[in-house]
This record gives C-alpha cells, sequence and structure tokens, in this order.
C-alpha cells in the first residue's frame, strides 16, 4: 500500500470513523480503508440512482422540473432515511438484548424489512403529499421518486455499516449492493419504458376485433360471387331553383326496380349544435324483390362511397306479398367535399343480401401478396449472391494469418501506392472511353459497370504489383542507399501530403464549420489544406528516414486494420439504416432494399470468413509455400479446401438472415411484403395485413428448416 | 553444397531461437540435427528455406545466397527443396492425388493449376510417387480417411514431386509409432542413397540417429553443441547422448536395429 497523509492513517481501521465518513459521503469510508473500487463503485451507483430518480421523476411524470423534483426526492429521502435508522436501531438492540441466536436475529431482520416496506408505503401518501402540490400527476411522480429515494436510502444506510464492518478487517459480500442497485433498475426501468401493465388488459378486449382478423385472415384471400337482389335510383342533391334532376325510373317487368319521386332535393343538415334539419323528403316505390324478404337502404355519395342512413326513414325495411313495397325517406346528411362545385349526383340502392359463393380466385390483394413475396424473397437471395462475391476478396483481405506475412521495403510500400493510385487512375480512363464507344452509362449500363470493375480494380492491382516489386528489388539491389533514402522520405512525404490536404480540408469544412458557421471556415479551407499537407508529410518524411533505406514496412497489417476497420464500420450500421441510404440514392422500392442488404451482407460475411480463415490449420499453408507455390495458388490449395465448410454454413446462415431481413426492409420503403404490410396497416386493413404476416411467416418457417437440412448436409 | 554461416533468428516476441549457428551439408549426406523440443530445430529447418525469415547470416545453396534472394527466386529455390513434417500438413478435405499434385505447384503454369488442372504428364508422376511410397491404391481417398503412417507416405510423395536434390525432414517420425518410424526413415534413406539426395532431418532417438544418420548436429537453446560423423554416433553411449540432450533423451526401445521392410 502506498504511503498515506497522517489524517487517513489514523482514520484506517477505525470502525467508526469509516462509518461516519461513509454517512457524509457514500463511499468515503470505504475508499479510504484502502477499498478503492468497492468505494467508488458505492458512490457511483447512489450518485447514479439519485440522477435517474429525479430525472425519470421529472419526465416521465409529466412534470419537468428538475429543481422541484430534486427537492420532492430530497423531502422523501430524508423521511425513508430516518425509518430505516430507527429500525436499524431497533434491530441492533433487538439482537444486543434478546434475539441473540442466529436464527431469531435472520427472522428480526426479515421481518423488519418487511416493517420498512410498510412503514414507507404508509407514509408515502403523507410523503408524496408534502413533496408534490395537488394538481400534478401525483401518484406517478410520488411514488416513483419515493421508490427511488428509500431505495437510495438503503444502499447509504448499507454502505455505512459496510464501512463500519470494513474497519473490523472483515469483508462483507456485495449481495445487498447488487440487490437493491437491480430493484432500483427495475422500478426506474419501468417508468422510463412506459411499461404500464393495466393498460394492457384494459385494451386487450378493443383489440380482440383486429387480432382475430390478422391471426385467421383467409376470407380476404378470395373473391366470392355474391347474389345480392339490387335496384338504383339517381338522385340531384342540392337542388337549386328550376332544375329538376335526372329522369326518374320506370317500373321494370320482370328485374327488381326502384321509382324515387322527386329525383331532386336538398341535404339534410345538422348545424353547429348537432340539431339535424331534415333535407327533401322522398318518396321510394319498388317491386320485384324477393317477397316476405328484409331489404337495406344504401346511401351512395358523389365519390361512390356507400352507406346505410339512419334515423332518416325506414333503413330497414320488410317486402310485401309480392316483393313490392313504398316508403319515405329523408335525404340524408352528407358531407360533401369543399372543393365539390355545382350540383352532385347520388345514389339509392335497395339492398337484399343474397348468399356470397366462394368461386376459388384468390383476391386482388392476396395476389399482390404473393407477388411482393416473390419480390421479396429473390431480394434477398440477390443481395447474398451479390455479397459472396464482394465479401470473398475483402475477407482475404480481413484474415490476419494471410496478411501478417505480407511485408515490403518502405520503397516498394510508396511504390505500391502510387501504383494503386495511377492504376485506378488509368483504368477508370480507358473505361471511361470505351464505354463511350459502347454508348455511354445509359445505352450499356451492364458493359460499363464491368469495364469500369475490371479495368479500375486490374489497373490498379496490376500497377501496385508493377511499381511495388520494381522499387522494391531496386532498394534492395541496385540503388545506392542514400538514393534509396531520398526516394522513400520524398514518397512517403508526397502520400503525408496527399493525405493531409484532404485531413486539412476536413477539419475546416468538417470541423470549423460547426464552431464558425458563417463563411469563415470556407476561407481558411485552402490554408487548413496547406497546414494539414505540410505537416502530414512532415511526420511522414521523419518516419521515413527513421526506417531507413530498404527498410521493413508491415504493408500486409496495414490493410488488415483498414479493411477490418472499414467492414466493421459498415457492419455496425443495421440493414434498416442503410435502407434508408439506399431509398435517398435510388428512390424506395425493392432495389434501395437490395442495396442495403447486400451492403451490410458484404461486412457481415467478409467477417465471418475472414475469422474462418485465421481459424484454419497453418500446416497446409507451409507446405504448400515450401514446394515453391506462389501466394494465389496457396490459397487454392491450402485455404480454400479448409474453409469451404465453414463459408457454406456461414452463406446459407447469412441467406437466412436476408430473407427474413427483406421481408421488413419494407417497412422503411426498401419494397417487398414489408411495404405492402406497413401500408395495409395504415389503411386499417388488418385481414390483408394478416395475409402478409402469414405469407412471412411461413416463407421464414420453411427457411428455416430448408437452411437447416441444407447446412446439416454440408458440414 | 548447403553452406549455413551464422544463422541467427530472434522472433518478434524476442525470444532467441538461433544463435549464431555455421555448419556445412555436402551433397548426398544425411544430415540429423537433436536437440530438444524448443531448442531450435525447427527454426533451422524452416530459414533454409526461408519459411522463416533469418535475422541475420547467410544460407548459400549451390552458390545461390537464399537468404538475398527475391520473392520468384525464393519460389524457383523452394520447389527443388522439398519438405515433410510431424504433423504431415496435409489438407484432409483434398483428396490424395490434389495433395500430391499440390507438391508440383513451383512447376507448372500458375494459372491453369488455380483451376485444378494438371497437365497428363504430372498426373502420371504423382501416380508413380504414390507407388513409389506404396500407397498407390489410395489415390482417390480423402486425405483425412489415411492413417498417420500413411500420410505422411503422402507427404513424401508430395515432396517427390518437387523433384527435389534436398529433404528437410522436420520430426518426420514424432507423431508415429516405432515401426512406422523406422519405415518412415527408410523411405527417407532410400531417396538418400539412390537418388542421392540430401536429407536433413531433425530427430528425437538415438537408436533413430545412430540407424540413419551419416553427420550429426545438436542444438541447444539455439546453439550448435554438437556435431559428428557418423562413427562418432555409434560410439555415443545413452550418458553422453544424454549431455547433448538433457535428461529427457531416450531410445525408441524395443525395435531397435530391426529393419522393417518398405
Amino acid at each position: 500500500m502506498t504511503a498515506s497523509p497522517p489524517v487517513i492513517q489514523e482514520v484506517r481501521n477505525n470502525s467508526l470513523a469509516q462509518a461516519g465518513l461513509s454517512a457524509l459521503v457514500p463511499g468515503l469510508g470505504q475508499f479510504v480503508a484502502g477499498h478503492r473500487g468497492r468505494g467508488f463503485s458505492i458512490f457511483l451507483t447512489i450518485l447514479t440512482l439519485i440522477g435517474l430518480t429525479i430525472w425519470t421523476a421529472a419526465q416521465r411524470a409529466r412534470f419537468p422540473d428538475m429543481g422541484f423534483s430534486s427537492r420532492a426526492f430530497l423531502v422523501m429521502f430524508g423521511e425513508s432515511f430516518a425509518i430505516l435508522i430507527f429500525l436499524s436501531a431497533l434491530y441492533y438492540l433487538a439482537t444486543r438484548t434478546f434475539a441473540v441466536h442466529p436464527t431469531t436475529q435472520a427472522l428480526a431482520r426479515a421481518g423488519l424489512i418487511v416493517v420498512a416496506i410498510l412503514a414507507i408505503t404508509l407514509v408515502s401518501d403523507t410523503l408524496i403529499r408534502t413533496a408534490v402540490p395537488e394538481d400534478q400527476d401525483r401518484m406517478l411522480y410520488g411514488l416513483t421518486s419515493l421508490a427511488g429515494a428509500a431505495i437510495v436510502a438503503a444502499i447509504w444506510l448499507w454502505s455505512i455499516q459496510d464501512a463500519y464492518l470494513l474497519g473490523k478487517e472483515y469483508v462483507p459480500s456485495t449481495g445487498t449492493l447488487l440487490l437493491l442497485g437491480s430493484l432500483a433498475l427495475v422500478v426506474l426501468g419501468t417508468r422510463v419504458t412506459q411499461i404500464d401493465l393495466p393498460k394492457a388488459f384494459r385494451e386487450y378486449r378493443d383489440t380482440q376485433v383486429i387480432l382475430r382478423r390478422i391471426v385467421w385472415p383467409w376470407q380476404a384471400a378470395f373473391v366470392y360471387d355474391t347474389n345480392d337482389v339490387r335496384a338504383s335510383a339517381r338522385i340531384q342533391a342540392p337542388c337549386p331553383p328550376g332544375e329538376v334532376g335526372p329522369p326518374q325510373n320506370e317500373p321494370l317487368p320482370d328485374d327488381p326496380w326502384i321509382v324515387v319521386t322527386p329525383t331532386c332535393g336538398d341535404l339534410s343538415v345538422r348545424d353547429s349544435m348537432g340539431q339535424l334539419e331534415f333535407g327533401t323528403l322522398m318518396t321510394i316505390e319498388g317491386g320485384n324483390f324477393r317477397p316476405n324478404d328484409t331489404a337495406r337502404i344504401q346511401w351512395q355519395n358523389p365519390i361512390g362511397e356507400p352507406f346505410t342512413p339512419r334515423g332518416f326513414g325506414e333503413s330497414e325495411l320488410v317486402m310485401g306479398e309480392e316483393g313490392s313495397f313504398t316508403i319515405e325517406f329523408y335525404i340524408p346528411d352528407v358531407t360533401i367535399p369543399s372543393t365539390a362545385a355545382g350540383p352532385q349526383i347520388h345514389t339509392l340502392n335497395v339492398v337484399q343480401s343474397g348468399t356470397a359463393r366462394f368461386t376459388g380466385e384468390l383476391s386482388r390483394e392476396m395476389k399482390l401478396a404473393l407477388q411482393e413475396m416473390l419480390v421479396t424473397i429473390m431480394m434477398g437471395m440477390m443481395a447474398t449472391l451479390v455479397g459472396i462475391i464482394l465479401a470473398l476478396p475483402f475477407s482475404f483481405l480481413a484474415a490476419r494469418n494471410l496478411m501478417n506475412s505480407i511485408n515490403s521495403t518502405l520503397e516498394g510500400f510508396i511504390g505500391g501506392v502510387f501504383g494503386l493510385i495511377l492504376g485506378a487512375y488509368l483504368g477508370s480512363r480507358a473505361a471511361g472511353y470505351l464505354s463511350a464507344q459502347l454508348g455511354g452509362l445509359e445505352a450499356a449500363p451492364v458493359e460499363t459497370a464491368v469495364l469500369n470493375f475490371v479495368l479500375v480494380v486490374g489497373g490498379a492491382l496490376f500497377f501496385y504489383q508493377l511499381a511495388g516489386n520494381l522499387l522494391d528489388r531496386l532498394a534492395k539491389r541496385a540503388l545506392p542507399p542514400a538514393v534509396a533514402r531520398v526516394i522513400s522520405i520524398v514518397g512517403l512525404g508526397a502520400i503525408g501530403a496527399i493525405v493531409g490536404y484532404y485531413l486539412g480540408l476536413g477539419f475546416a469544412n468538417g470541423v470549423l464549420v460547426i464552431v464558425y458557421p458563417s463563411g469563415f471556415a470556407e476561407t481558411v479551407a485552402p490554408r487548413a489544406a496547406l497546414a494539414g499537407s505540410v505537416l502530414i508529410a512532415g511526420l511522414l518524411a521523419v518516419q521515413a528516414y527513421r526506417i531507413g533505406p530498404a527498410g521493413e514496412v508491415t504493408t500486409g497489417r496495414l490493410i488488415y486494420v483498414l479493411v477490418r476497420t472499414v467492414l466493421n464500420i459498415v457492419r455496425s450500421i443495421e440493414p434498416l439504416i442503410w435502407a434508408l441510404v439506399g431509398i435517398i440514392w435510388v428512390g424506395p422500392g425493392p432495389f434501395a432494399g437490395f442495396i442495403a442488404l447486400t451492403l451490410h451482407t458484404i461486412a457481415a460475411l467478409g467477417k465471418l470468413y475472414s475469422e474462418a480463415i485465421e481459424s484454419i490449420d497453418p500446416g497446409p499453408i507451409e507446405a504448400l509455400q515450401s514446394t515453391g507455390a506462389n501466394r494465389l495458388q496457396t490459397i487454392v490449395y491450402a485455404v480454400f479446401p479448409q474453409v469451404l465448410p465453414p463459408f457454406i454454413s456461414f452463406t446459407i446462415y447469412r441467406w437466412d438472415i436476408n430473407v427474413r431481413l427483406s421481408t421488413i426492409i419494407g417497412l422503411v420503403g426498401g419494397g417487398g411484403i414489408g411495404f405492402l404490410l406497413i401500408q395495409w396497416i395504415r389503411q386499417f386493413q388488418y385481414s390483408y395485413a394478416g395475409i402478409a404476416v402469414w405469407l412471412i411467416t411461413i416463407t421464414v418457417a420453411l427457411l428455416d428448416y430448408v437452411s437447416a437440412e441444407i447446412r446439416e448436409r454440408f458440414v | 553444397m548447403l553452406s549455413v554461416e551464422h544463422l541467427t533468428k530472434v522472433y518478434s516476441t524476442g525470444t532467441v531461437a538461433l544463435k549464431d549457428v555455421s555448419f556445412q551439408v555436402q551433397e548426398g549426406e544425411f544430415l540429423v540435427v537433436i536437440g530438444l523440443s524448443g531448442s531450435g530445430k525447427s527454426t533451422l529447418l524452416r530459414c533454409i528455406n526461408r519459411l522463416v525469415e533469418p535475422t541475420e547470416g547467410r544460407i548459400v545453396w549451390d552458390g545461390v545466397d537464399i537468404t538475398a534472394a527475391s520473392e520468384a527466386e525464393l519460389r524457383r529455390i523452394r520447389r527443388g527443396i522439398g519438405m515433410i513434417f510431424q504433423h504431415f500438413n496435409l489438407v484432409d478435405r483434398s483428396s490424395v492425388l490434389t495433395n500430391v499434385l499440390s507438391g508440383r505447384t513451383g512447376y507448372v503454369n500458375p494459372w491453369w493449376s488455380l483451376i485444378n488442372f494438371w497437365p497428363l504428364k504430372d498426373r502420371e508422376m504423382a501416380q508413380a510417387a504414390l507407388e513409389r511410397v506404396g500407397i498407390r491404391e489410395k489415390i482417390r481417398n480423402r486425405a483425412d480417411e489415411l492413417s498417420g503412417g500413411q500420410k505422411q507416405r503422402v507427404g513424401i510423395a508430395r515432396a517427390l514431386m518437387q523433384e527435389p536434390k534436398m529433404i528437410l525432414a522436420d520430426e518426420p517420425v514424432a507423431s508415429l509409432d516405432p515401426v512406422l518410424a523406422y519405415s518412415i526413415l527408410s523411405y527417407l534413406e532410400k531417396l538418400n542413397q539412390e537418388d542421392n539426395m540430401t536429407i536433413i532431418c531433425s530427430l528425437h532417438y538415438l537408436d533413430l540417429v545412430q540407424r540413419y544418420a551419416t553427420r550429426v548436429i545438436g542444438l541447444r537453446e539455439g546453439e550448435l553443441v554438437y556435431h559428428g560423423s557418423r562413427e562418432d554416433i555409434s560410439r555415443l553411449t545413452d550418458d553422453e547422448f544424454k549431455q547433448i540432450y538433457g535428461e529427457e533423451a531416450q531410445r525408441m526401445g524395443g525395435v531397435a536395429g530391426t529393419q522393417v521392410a518398405p
């Protein structure tokens, strides 16, 4: 133990002094006693709980006043603390006088804990009343604060006892602290996440109807033939003076008919007080309906929306012996869109419901859902396939065991970097020229993409190899050390200048602009870029000087770290967020979803693959190298056969994930069945939503089974 | 002639595996390297074909400085040096044929070999190599279906595909039982005597050393502590052996001197 000031030396191992310190500041006694971690965590626990309680009470009880919350908390904490102290003292006295047996002591302790909870609960109403004014959301606010305060008080008390016992050279368990801490977190967490058990039960009943439709939606999946008996008449409303409305119907000899008089009238109006003023009274006559059966009146507004008006006459009527009827009916109140101009034609129907007959034909929505399901599965599959192809090269670059052995001279590294830039530039120029010959991006998209990929990547790799090897060999063999040193210093300095230029620009446009938003950043940007160039170039030049001519640099390690970092960043952004990026990029639809899934797949598979590569037996690699095989041959003969089973397994696993994800990527606009689902839910079309949910469930379950089977076969 | 001059290897962890080791191997010798595990035997063998990059010193083979070779030159040098490993280092999931053919990678067109296309000449050569080590009939089997002795024979066949002038054998019999150990070493002896290949082999057991070595060097903690001819070794008693070797030295026992037919 390190030497401590004399005051602390005196306090240390003095139980009472330590307990006193912990009473002042929780954890201080433990800290002085040398149990620094313990003291610190007690202090932090209490501090966190106080903060959380006050914040939760203020935010979640819709009472956003921190100052008031703090005062209320203090009141409650004080009272709880007093109650606990009193009960502890009682316990102390009891165990000293009569309850000396361990069992009795345990019973007494348990009893007193119950009493403590009871006491605090009983006085809670008074406490809440003193702490919170009447008109606030008292219960919620008060109970949260009280529970937090009581637990903080208990922990504080425990810490005093703990400090005392530590002074007696006895290290008690921290179980109580953990228990109380978790309890406080449960109480506060319930409030913060707005968990409301009564609500869940209260609202369940209303949800049943909707749930039933989602759980068993199959009626909506088919088209039904109905043999309703119906007849219609057209009516104009409102009716300006002088207008007569549409021509009246004539009774028909065989088919059902209705005749409405007059065919032109005014709508009923409901005024702002809810008082109804009836419109024109119509007489409706009809015949040739099914005798002795009921029929209902149905009103269709000008845009064709049907409803059954109630309270304007007999909306349900019974046909006579001959299937005819005569009733009187007021023109109902119909909300007409404010954009509608002039007289509007409504339709009145009299409908006798017939029986619906199953036709076996799928409904439009069912067909749509099936079609989108196919889109979804394809999206997941394409993302997986493209993901595999792109993840493979990255996985080799991100495998430590393969990359660590790649070293080169500093000169070779510099040559490689410049070769890479030059090759990529030449490649893109060549690809641009060739694709222009083919008619450009719009006329020949696939050719352009392939040309760009092959020429840019190929050119970069080719010149990387060429320039890297050339300089490497020159530095090792031909060049005098002084020249090699100059090359390495100038080369690395130049790389530093390029990197520094962009870092400087980024600093000006990204960081300075936050502090100086108006114009200043733009004006200093060129200078910042220059400063960055000089700084980084200088640093790297010094580094190059220190490495010396033909010195080793771990190129492989550098690439490994770079690729790993990029993969990790891409992977830690969820596909749903990538989908948002995709939507901004190419608009909503399956393509956006495909982009999102592919990006994430590349990163995820790249990591899984690279880990599979890292865990292989290095023996065969050694054996292949010893035969004079080059790097590619070594990978094909020593690495591939070993990583094939895990690769297959990971790929199927990822395919599984991708199809799952593709079903929900539509929720944010990524196309596929999820897009339909969210639309139907928003339109309250729960039966159709139910169909979508069923299709998703069936697909995912099938996929689960199939992928498990395949993996079992292969691995 | 292989000449190792002042070879030192310090691993990046700071472990000094070899300290200023110098010796020469004449063509056609059967040189055995003895020493405890961790004494630097494996590092020494791997420095010769630069599976392990030496820190200091030179290795010159038939006038070519291996330590200064560029990557392409190194591959050319390596294909002339076969290597056999304690744990065989076969690719378990590949067939015996593919494993043997992979010994030919240094000779064939690299692009063809990437899609597992091999010239007929090489396929016939692989069959002959397997014939020579006596497991011609296992050619279609997967490597992990073989027993330990069979695996090591595949390892030898793979090395034969390189048409090597020298074979490095890193404890080739340490994972095998005594009978198999004699059998495998007899193959190496045959290659040494019939094909005049130089063999550099690390071994653990005194009786095997006495039976096969034409010359012996001993390593202890990375330093060369013993250098003896065939006659020197045959005179070596167990106690002297233990002095070089440490207390853990032992004989194979039981089957010492037994000639096992190939």
